[in-house]
């Protein structure tokens, strides 16, 4: 195989492209189910649908309380448990004692992050009054500095983290970015 | 008990059939079995281990264990694209056909053999290659378009002369204008790429950008093309390819070219 790059990952995203979502599909006795699966977002999609049989699970149980669980109720538990297990491991990769600025810039970047969000609506909403023609000029001029102070004080913190814009950013899996 | 995993169909080849690689289960051999003027490059694989629970959970679940598994899959069907020097027809699977014994595999692909072979015709002698484009420089990108753009000099110097907190305002509007201006212009010019590198190809097509998530690389996907280039015409296209390459690099853009992969963009039935 012949690249025109030097980096591996960049081989191994091509395979992943090409074996998981192009190869032809002919359908064997058994076939293992990872095509049609986005890979990009399958640790969160399993957690948000763990969430919502959950509910559902939760939701019959009290319907009908004398009813055994079946077997995919068993096994939609037990797929709950690892999310939980995985997620104990995870925690104290993020959250590292022994490296407490770390953490601290996350905890930074998830305030920040929601911060930016309450900035940019309330940034939309003024825009839109100012749109209408509503405002005086003063009122504009008040309302357009305000903003802009907020957002250099945000960008001022992001400076003292080191968080780049890119990173003040939530990723919700399937349904796309916060913002 | 044990069943077949299948890896890709392919024009037969003469003499001996040993493979270098391992199979799918990380030791089982990779041997070939012939159905009509073609042959199919199979290994054993436990019924038992991939019949599992344990499987179908990886499979679902776990990526790394995928990323293994579809390395595997490639370096297989990579293996089998070539016979000493001949290049070999060659269908590609996708991840994961395993049939319970030699008879139902024979009996699917007699039950496919005419489209196998209209595809098999289709892209024997050529070879595909992968070009993915990456937005490096997006300031320079966003900068070259700027000073491009009268409508947004113009507003620029329009916001110039107000007062700085109604300027605010404007700066978001000027920004949603950039913003325009960098989604046509970054459509123009990956189009020109994939045109560019096109007219040496008998196929071609755009899939889908792929996130940063998946590639790796913290700079945005712009292009991910794929071309079926015939044998004779490849030196063409990689030195296009290359001469691109450098051409794009001082306008913000990483090229990254890679093949000769098995036909998977062309290979569909």
């Amino acid at each position: 195989m012949v690249n025109g790059n030097n980096n591996d990952n960049v081989a191994l995203v091509d395979v992943l492209d090409k074996v998981i979502e192009k190869g032809v599909v002919i359908n064997g006795d058994i076939v293992i189910r990872v095509a049609n699966i986005d890979l990009v977002y399958l640790g969160l999609r399993l957690i948000l649908t763990s969430v919502s049989k959950l509910e559902e699970v939760s939701g019959k149980r009290m319907i009908g309380k004398e009813q055994e669980a079946t077997p995919e109720d068993m096994a939609y538990l037990q797929k709950l448990q690892r999310e939980i297990r995985k997620a104990e491991e995870n925690i104290p990769k993020i959250i590292d004692a022994s490296d407490p600025k770390k953490t601290e810039q996350g905890m930074a970047q998830l305030v920040l992050t929601l911060l930016e969000l309450i900035r940019k609506l309330m940034e939309k909403e003024a825009y839109r009054r100012v749109k209408k023609g509503t405002l005086s000029s003063i009122e504009i001029q008040k309302l357009g500095l305000s903003l802009k102070a907020v957002q250099k004080k945000i960008k001022e913190v992001q400076a003292i983290f080191g968080i780049d814009d890119e990173d003040l950013n939530i990723d919700l899996g399937p349904l796309g970015n916060l913002m | 008990m044990d069943g077949l995993y299948l890896y890709c169909v392919r024009d037969k080849a003469e003499g001996d059939n040993i493979f270098p690689v391992k199979g799918i289960d990380g030791h089982g051999d990779v041997f070939t079995l012939s159905f009509c003027e073609f042959e199919a490059v199979v290994s054993a694989v436990s019924l038992q281990e991939f019949e599992s629970e344990a499987i179908k959970i990886k499979a679902q679940e776990d990526l790394n264990w995928i990323k293994e598994k579809a390395v595997i899959h490639e370096r297989v069907i990579e293996q089998a694209m070539t016979k000493g020097n001949r290049n070999l027809g060659l269908i590609p699977m996708g991840f994961g056909a395993i049939f319970k014994e030699e008879a139902s595999l024979m009996e699917t692909l007699d039950k496919k053999h005419e489209e196998i072979k209209q595809v098999l015709d289709n892209v024997r002698g050529k070879q595909e290659w992968g070009v993915k484009v990456y937005l490096n420089d997006k300031k320079f990108f966003e900068k070259n378009i700027k000073a491009k753009s009268d409508v947004i000099r113009e507003k620029e110097r329009e916001m110039a002369l107000l007062p700085e907190g109604m300027a605010f305002f404007m700066e978001e509007e000027l920004k949603e204008m950039i913003d325009k201006e960098k989604n046509n212009e970054l459509n123009n010019i990956t189009g020109f790429f994939f045109e560019v590198l096109k007219k040496y190809a008998i196929d071609s097509v755009k899939n889908k950008l792929l996130e940063k998530e998946l590639t790796g690389i913290s700079k945005p996907m712009v292009l991910n093309a794929a071309y079926l280039i015939p044998d004779e015409k490849k030196e063409e296209f990689t030195d296009e390819a290359e001469r691109l390459k450098l051409e794009i690099k001082a306008e913000g853009f990483g090229l990254e070219y890679s093949g000769p992969w098995p036909a998977y963009n062309f290979t569909k039935f």
